[in-house]
């Protein structure tokens, strides 16, 4: 039986093609690479994890920061009223003391 | 190869060994396939060690054995592909290394026949390059063909027609002495 030049070029290419060995090692190096990636994830995690709490801090702090100087700026606004009040007492304990003198001195 | 599994420490040396099991069974493919897409023994390599890391980062994804062995058909084509066209882009010619195989082992060789016929494949363009790799050293169909590279089964066996075409007359060319049927 005579066979297909196509199949026996085909089946040549099949023969030819056939799976060449990868190179020697590549298994080791692929496990070796595989085991560091590992174990720099750990140290890749605690990198992360102090970048949270670097970050948290500093955000906390801002938020710290924040809260004290609106307190700061309370009390300087609460005395800047203490003061105008004092002020405005004494001006008019002045004025009372003042009426009443006056009244005193058209009653003799 | 299970599905919905998180990669934890401890879970870390099953994973490791499913890994080399993969490494194992598909270094030859992998490396073959790039090396004949590319024509280049340390790129091939670089392209394996890429695609099976690439594989380690997905391995809770591949939910078979034939699903492991498409994932990274798949994706070794699609690496080679890349690696070409930054080449092409650096300027730089491959298919440098396949006639004088060096680099490689002397039982690792090919066979005179085997060395023009990749030589004469990489004389291909490579969409029939891909598909004759395909078809020849992986054995697939068209449509199996069609999903690893994807594209449409008509467009893959157009390729494969032109491509056994083209490389019939260049072997009728150049492999007189070679060649067996023509």
């Amino acid at each position: 039986m005579e066979i297909d030049p196509m199949d026996e070029f085909e089946r040549e290419l099949r023969e030819a093609f056939e799976r060449r060995p990868a190179p020697p090692g590549l298994k080791r190096r692929l496990m070796e690479k595989r085991r560091s990636k590992l174990e720099a994830r750990p140290w890749v995690t605690w990198q992360r994890l102090a970048a949270s709490l670097a970050l948290t801090a500093v955000l906390a702090g801002g938020v710290e920061w924040r809260i004290v100087e609106e307190r700061r700026k309370e009390e300087a606004a609460r005395q800047q009223v203490m003061t105008a009040l004092r002020v405005t007492s004494h001006a008019l304990n002045q004025m009372n003391a003042r009426l009443a003198a006056r009244r005193r001195g058209t009653q003799d | 190869m299970a599905n919905n599994r998180q990669p934890d420490f401890e879970q870390l040396p099953e994973f490791e060994k499913e890994f080399e099991k993969l490494v194992d069974e598909h270094q030859s493919m992998v490396f073959s396939l790039a090396l004949r897409m590319t024509g280049d023994r340390g790129l091939a390599e670089e392209i394996a060690q890429d695609v099976f890391m690439e594989m380690d980062r997905n391995l809770t994804r591949l939910e078979s054995a034939d699903h492991a062995c498409f994932w990274l058909r798949r994706v070794t084509m699609s690496r080679s592909t890349d690696a070409m066209r930054r080449r092409r882009v650096r300027g730089m010619d491959l298919w440098v290394e396949m006639e004088d195989a060096h680099g490689a082992a002397v039982e690792e060789r090919a066979s005179p026949l085997g060395t023009r016929l990749e030589q004469l494949l990489a004389t291909l363009p490579e969409p029939q390059r891909a598909a004759l790799i395909l078809r020849y050293q992986e054995d697939l169909t068209p449509e199996e063909i069609a999903a690893t590279l994807s594209a449409p089964v008509a467009t893959v066996k157009s390729h494969l027609q032109r491509g056994l075409k083209l490389l019939r007359a260049k072997a009728a060319t150049h492999l007189k002495e070679f060649v067996r049927g023509n």
